[in-house]
């Protein structure tokens, strides 16, 4: 089938309104939950997939795709004008954003981060259009193998969502996979900690366990705190972006989109340290770097390419390989896993029209973004009048209504219960959550691919390093592990 | 004791736990197994000896990893009058949700969910709170009902067309 072929296929698939609107209505919820400081674009992300069980699967997956766009945009609004940033992956704009802010610059600043980050999406979805599917023919040929060092090599890189500690961020992964292990053996079919009840012999839901670590935990920290999210937004002020600003950022925005597109094609590595190395580039490059962290516009722009540049490029891994590459996909891949699809290989070759219609969809939702964040700037005042006691208890009936509807099962709604306390546990001893979610993710596959191998090798373990991609995957990991020491022993070096 | 060490301490006994009696008891592995490697067994063994070891690791690391600061940990630790309350709470609107969906129904669970947990959380909008208590769970019913198609669970007492 032709390129052509595909993309006329991908065409008939999205070319109506349903997928257009499900599109634009992704990119207002990912905007405005974006733009709620504690709610984030993962949240919004979880919140919204119980919504798509009655879609068709490219429109599911499409107003998933958008909160995704919008939701990690919408997180600069408040970066930048209550210097409390709406996601992680914005905390690098709040160091020129909010200095902007506090001179009346705040539209200023807001508009070149939209500029931006639509710029960025787009260069990030045309390298996700170019790579993808080069990447997924050349996995075709991996097998058990193959794909077990994968994804022991992405285990690895979940270094880059440990936040704080390398440490903690491995305790969490660790737990992550022993939780994977709950239910009917994937080989011989006995139980696993079923403690035999029949409801853990299917493991325990993957929604729950998402919408549990993500959404349940800050339930529970406004319970401990309801005053902690009280601010003051600023005025947008009356300077606006030029053309002129945007054509003088130009290099940062395309340096900053790639480095973006390169971190987010990697597996575990994420916006947030995407936005600070372009955002440290851009200032070691500049001409006016002494103006960066006083409110340098070319900071805010930087820092927004980097973040913005990760989320086509995060696709990459999804869809070719079938392994999340942030926290974000791997809650997009329980969209796919929903509506009976598997991302990785085969997918280009049983579902070419579904690929194409998403990233048809994926180029178009740059377009979306500019229009809806446009009004999102002038409309934040709104949104930030919400009242999170009020929010809050509304996202906790959401999240009951949404994980009971996967199953029809109350003991989803418990588990989700136990997971958001177990979530908010991790959050005071500074554990984060979203290693944990990968490694629960990959946990299976890891294992099924693991023991596939040694089924098909009569368990000789030589068959992980049978040739030169399992070689490949191995010295990366090898690669990995020795950077996670060092990064990990330098501090202590220095201290000592 | 910092708290690398604590956790330090946590994930040894826990591996423990899994090692000595959570895995022997509760992970069954049948008598024909060929090799120890396609055991049910043995990637729970592995897992817990990767627990031990970052266990370990823990209890030997100092809390100076890169990034964190003195005043941040200060401020994550910062008491709320009345935290543990609400915290107990909030636990109890829980545990009562869970145990009354099936006798009230999701839609009334949920609204007396929401009511109280505005009141935990100190509302200044008491009377929005309480429209939005009723709104809320009815709208997300009609969508998932009558739009996705989902058996709400309607209770033993008022049912919902």
């Amino acid at each position: 089938m032709s390129f052509i072929d595909s993309v006329l296929l991908g065409l008939s698939l999205v070319g109506n309104v349903e997928a257009f609107a499900s599109l634009f209505i992704g990119i207002v919820i990912g905007v405005i939950g974006g733009a709620i400081p504690g709610l984030s674009a993962t949240m919004a992300v979880a919140l919204t997939l119980p919504f798509t069980f009655a879609m068709s699967p490219i429109n599911g997956i499409l107003l998933l795709l958008g909160v995704y766009k919008g939701g990690i945009f919408g997180g600069c609004i408040p970066a930048i004008l209550i210097k409390t940033p709406g996601t992680p992956a914005s905390s690098a704009t709040i160091l020129d954003g909010y200095p902007m802010a506090e001179r009346g610059e705040s539209g200023r600043a807001l508009g070149m981060a939209l500029w931006a980050s639509c710029t960025a999406d787009l260069v990030s979805n045309l390298s996700l259009i170019l790579f993808a599917g080069w990447l997924a023919s050349f996995a075709l040929k991996f097998g058990p193998p193959e794909f077990f060092t994968l994804i022991l090599f992405s285990l690895t890189i979940i270094a880059g969502v440990s936040g704080n500690s390398l440490l903690r961020g491995a305790l969490s992964a660790i737990l992550g996979l022993l939780l994977a292990t709950v239910g009917l053996d994937l080989v011989y079919g006995t139980n696993r900690f079923t403690f035999g009840d029949p409801n853990l012999m299917g493991g325990l839901n993957f929604i729950a366990v998402l919408i549990g670590l993500f959404a349940v935990p800050e339930i529970i920290a406004m319970a401990a705190h309801p005053t902690a999210h009280l601010g003051k937004a600023r005025s947008l002020g009356k300077t606006w972006v030029s053309f002129d600003d945007y054509r003088r950022s130009l290099k940062t925005i395309l340096r900053g989109s790639m480095i973006g597109v390169f971190l987010g094609s990697i597996p575990g590595i994420g916006a947030a340290p995407a936005a600070f190395l372009s955002y440290s580039e851009a200032r070691r490059t500049s001409k006016n770097r002494a103006n960066f962290g006083k409110g340098e516009i070319e900071g805010v722009a930087a820092s927004e390419a980097g973040n913005n540049g990760v989320a086509g490029a995060t696709l990459i891994p999804l869809l070719a390989l079938g392994v999340p590459g942030d926290v974000i996909t791997a809650i997009i891949i329980g969209a796919f896993m929903i509506h009976g699809l598997q991302p990785g290989p085969m997918m280009f070759v049983l579902n070419v029209d579904l690929i194409y219609g998403l990233l048809i969809g994926l180029v178009v939702s740059s377009v979306f973004l500019l229009i809806v964040g446009t009004v999102a700037i002038r409309g934040f005042k709104y949104v930030a009048d919400i009242p999170r006691r009020i929010l809050m208890p509304a996202v906790l009936v959401l999240c009951v209504f949404g994980v009971f509807a996967v199953n029809n099962n109350i003991f989803d709604v418990a588990v989700m219960f136990a997971m958001g306390w177990l979530g908010y546990l991790m959050m005071r001893a500074e554990i984060p959550a979203a290693p944990f979610l990968i490694a629960f993710i990959l946990g299976p596959l890891l294992e099924d691919n693991f023991r596939q191998s040694m089924l098909m090798s009569g368990s000789d373990l030589s068959i992980l390093a049978r040739g030169p991609i399992t070689w490949f995957f191995w010295a990366a990991t090898v690669l990995a592990i020795v950077a996670i020491v060092r990064s990990t022993m330098r501090p202590d070096t220095q201290a000592g | 004791m910092d708290i690398n060490r604590r956790l330090g301490l946590v994930s040894l006994a826990l591996a423990a736990v899994l090692c000595l009696a959570a895995i022997p008891a509760f992970v069954s592995s049948p008598s024909n197994v060929r090799n120890i490697v396609l055991s049910p067994t043995f990637w729970p063994y592995v897992l817990s000896g990767l627990l031990a070891l970052t266990g370990v690791i823990l209890v030997f690391t100092r809390y100076t990893e890169a990034g964190e600061t003195a005043d941040g940990a200060a401020d994550s630790a910062e008491p709320v009058p009345g935290a543990g309350l609400r915290l107990a709470g909030i636990a109890a609107v829980m545990i009562l949700t869970v145990l009354l969906l099936p006798r009230l129904g999701m839609v009334w669970t949920s609204m007396l969910a929401f009511a109280a947990s505005a009141f935990l959380y100190r509302t200044r909008h008491p009377v929005t709170a309480l429209v939005c208590a009723v709104l809320v769970p009815l709208g997300l019913y009609a969508f998932f009902a009558h739009v996705a198609g989902v058996a709400i669970p309607q209770g033993q007492f008022v049912r919902l067309p």
